[in-house]
C-alpha cells in the first residue's frame, strides 16, 4: 500500500535548489502525491504533465519501446518526467536550473522510489 | 446453516424488521405486511458463506401454545440466536413475559448454549424525553426474570437507525473468527493513514467490522450510515443504476465507501487534506485483493 504521508516527505526532500515541485501521478494523471507550492500548482502541472506524457507515450510506443524519460525546456522554467514503477514522476523546476542537474536529480530519486512503488500493489 | 428463531406477540414488528433488512423494505412499505400464519422460514446467506436460516414466529396465542407443547423439539432445538422482540407499547406486560419465560425454559433444555437478544421495539411511539427511563425499567426486569441467563438488550424502531445497530450486532455475534478480519483492518486503516474503516455486509448494510484511530465522536455514526446508505442503495436500483461507491469531501474529512469483496463494502475516512483521492482509492484497490483472499479462507470450511 501507499503511504502517503512519508511519500510526500520524499518528495519534499527533492524539492530544493531551484526546484519548484515534485509530483507522484497515477496512469490517469490524478496526484497521489505532491510538494509544491500550492495545491493549485500541483493540479496545473499534473495535468500538462500526464497529457504531454501520455500523447508521446503513444506516438513513440510503436518504434523505440516504451517511453521512459521525457525533459521539457519551457519559456518559464524546466520539466523532467519519469516512470516509476506505474506511476509518473514529474519536476518542475525554474530556468535557471541546468538540464544536466535537473536530470541527475529525477534519476536520483527514480531509483531511490523504484523499489518501494513497486511494492505498493502489494499489502 | 445457522438458525435463528424471531419471537414475541403478533403485532410487534418481527416481520417488518425482517423485511427491512434482509428483503429492501423501507419503513412505510411494512404497513402492507400481512400478520405471519404460523412460521415463515427464510434463508439468507452473508458474506457469501455465512447461511442463515430465520424462523419467523406467528405471535398469536393458539401458535405460541403450539410452540411450547407439540413443536417443542422442532421449534426449540440447535438454536444458535433466539431474538425476542417486545412491543413497548404492550398493554399486556404480564402475559408477554409469560411467553418469554416459557420460551427462554425451551431454549435452555433445548439449545442451551443459544445467544439471546431482546429487543424492546417501536420505541418511537415513547414520548421521546420517556425513553431512557421506559427503557431501563424494561430491561433491569428482563434481566431479572431472564435469570440464570444472560440477555443482550436494545431499543430499536423501524423508523430510525435503533434497528441497524441491534441487528449489527447480532449478526456480529454470528460471524466466525470476526477478530482475524477485525486485525487486518487496523492494520489497512494505519498503513493508509485513516482516522477510520468501516466494513459493511453488502447486501444488508450492515456493519460487521471496524477500525478506529481517531475517533469523531458520534457514538451512532455506524448505524446512521447503514441506515443512509442502504436507503440511497435501495434508491438508486430504484432507478435501474447500482450503487457502486461514493466520494464525500468536507472541510474537515473525506469519506470514501466503495465495494472491497463480493460480499462488502468499505467506508474510509480520511481527516487529513494533504493526502489525495487517488491515493485513497489506490489503497483501497490494494485492500480489495488481499480482502477477497482473506474471505475466501475464513469460510473455506
Ligand atoms: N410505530 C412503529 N410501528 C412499527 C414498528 N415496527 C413495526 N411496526 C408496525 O407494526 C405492525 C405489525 O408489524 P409486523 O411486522 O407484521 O408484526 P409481527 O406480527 O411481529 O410480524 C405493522 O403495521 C408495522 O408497520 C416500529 O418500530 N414502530
Ligand atoms: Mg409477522
Amino acid at each position: 500500500m501507499l503511504k502517503p504521508k512519508l511519500i510526500s516527505q520524499v518528495l519534499q526532500q527533492a524539492t530544493t535548489g531551484g526546484v519548484k515541485a515534485t509530483i507522484l501521478l497515477n496512469l490517469e494523471g490524478s496526484l497521489l502525491a505532491f510538494a509544491a507550492q500550492s495545491d493549485r500548482d500541483a493540479r496545473i502541472y499534473g495535468a500538462l504533465t500526464s497529457n504531454i506524457w501520455s500523447i508521446y507515450s503513444k506516438h513513440v510506443k510503436t518504434e523505440t519501446g516504451p517511453l521512459s524519460f521525457l525533459m521539457l525546456e519551457c519559456e518559464e522554467g524546466k520539466v523532467a518526467v519519469s516512470m516509476v514503477s506505474t506511476m509518473i514522476l514529474c519536476l518542475v523546476a525554474q530556468e535557471d536550473v541546468e538540464l544536466g542537474i535537473l536530470k541527475a536529480k529525477s534519476e536520483a530519486l527514480t531509483r531511490h522510489l523504484e523499489a518501494p512503488l513497486s511494492r505498493v500493489t502489494g499489502y | 446453516m445457522k438458525k435463528i428463531l424471531l419471537m414475541g406477540k403478533s403485532g410487534s414488528g418481527k416481520t417488518s424488521m425482517r423485511s427491512i433488512i434482509f428483503s429492501n423494505y423501507i419503513a412505510r412499505d411494512t404497513r402492507r405486511l400481512g400478520a405471519t400464519i404460523d412460521v415463515e422460514h427464510s434463508h439468507v446467506r452473508l458474506l457469501g458463506n455465512l447461511r442463515l436460516n430465520l424462523w419467523d414466529c406467528g405471535g398469536q396465542e393458539t401458535f405460541m401454545e403450539n410452540y411450547f407443547v407439540s413443536q417443542r423439539d422442532h421449534i426449540f432445538k440447535n438454536v444458535e440466536v433466539l431474538i425476542y422482540v417486545f412491543d413497548v407499547e404492550s398493554r399486556d406486560i404480564e402475559k408477554d413475559m409469560h411467553y418469554y419465560q416459557s420460551c427462554l425454559e425451551a431454549i435452555m433444555t433445548n439449545s442451551k448454549d443459544a445467544k439471546i437478544f431482546c429487543l424492546i421495539h417501536k420505541m418511537d411511539l415513547v414520548q421521546e424525553d420517556q425513553r431512557d427511563r421506559i427503557y431501563n425499567e424494561r430491561v433491569l426486569e428482563l434481566q431479572t426474570r431472564s435469570l440464570p441467563l444472560q440477555v443482550t438488550t436494545f431499543r430499536t424502531s423501524i423508523w430510525d437507525e435503533t434497528l441497524y445497530k441491534a441487528w449489527s450486532s447480532i449478526v456480529y455475534s454470528l460471524i466466525p473468527n470476526v477478530q482475524l478480519l477485525e486485525s487486518h483492518l487496523d492494520n489497512f486503516c494505519k498503513i493508509c493513514e485513516a482516522d477510520e474503516i468501516v466494513l459493511f455486509e453488502r447486501m444488508t448494510f450492515l456493519v460487521i467490522a471496524h477500525s478506529t484511530r481517531i475517533d469523531n465522536g458520534d457514538v451512532h455514526r455506524f448505524e446512521k450510515i447503514s441506515n443512509i446508505i442502504k436507503q440511497f442503495k435501495l434508491s438508486c436500483s430504484r432507478t435501474q443504476g447500482s450503487f457502486q461507491s461514493m466520494e464525500v469531501r468536507h472541510a474537515n474529512f473525506a469519506g470514501f465507501i466503495d465495494y472491497l469483496t463480493n460480499n462488502t463494502y468499505v467506508m474510509v475516512i480520511m481527516s487529513d487534506p494533504t493526502i489525495q483521492s487517488a491515493a485513497t482509492q489506490m489503497n483501497i484497490a490494494v485492500a480489495r485483493k488481499h480482502f477477497e483472499k482473506l474471505e475466501g479462507a475464513q469460510f473455506a470450511k
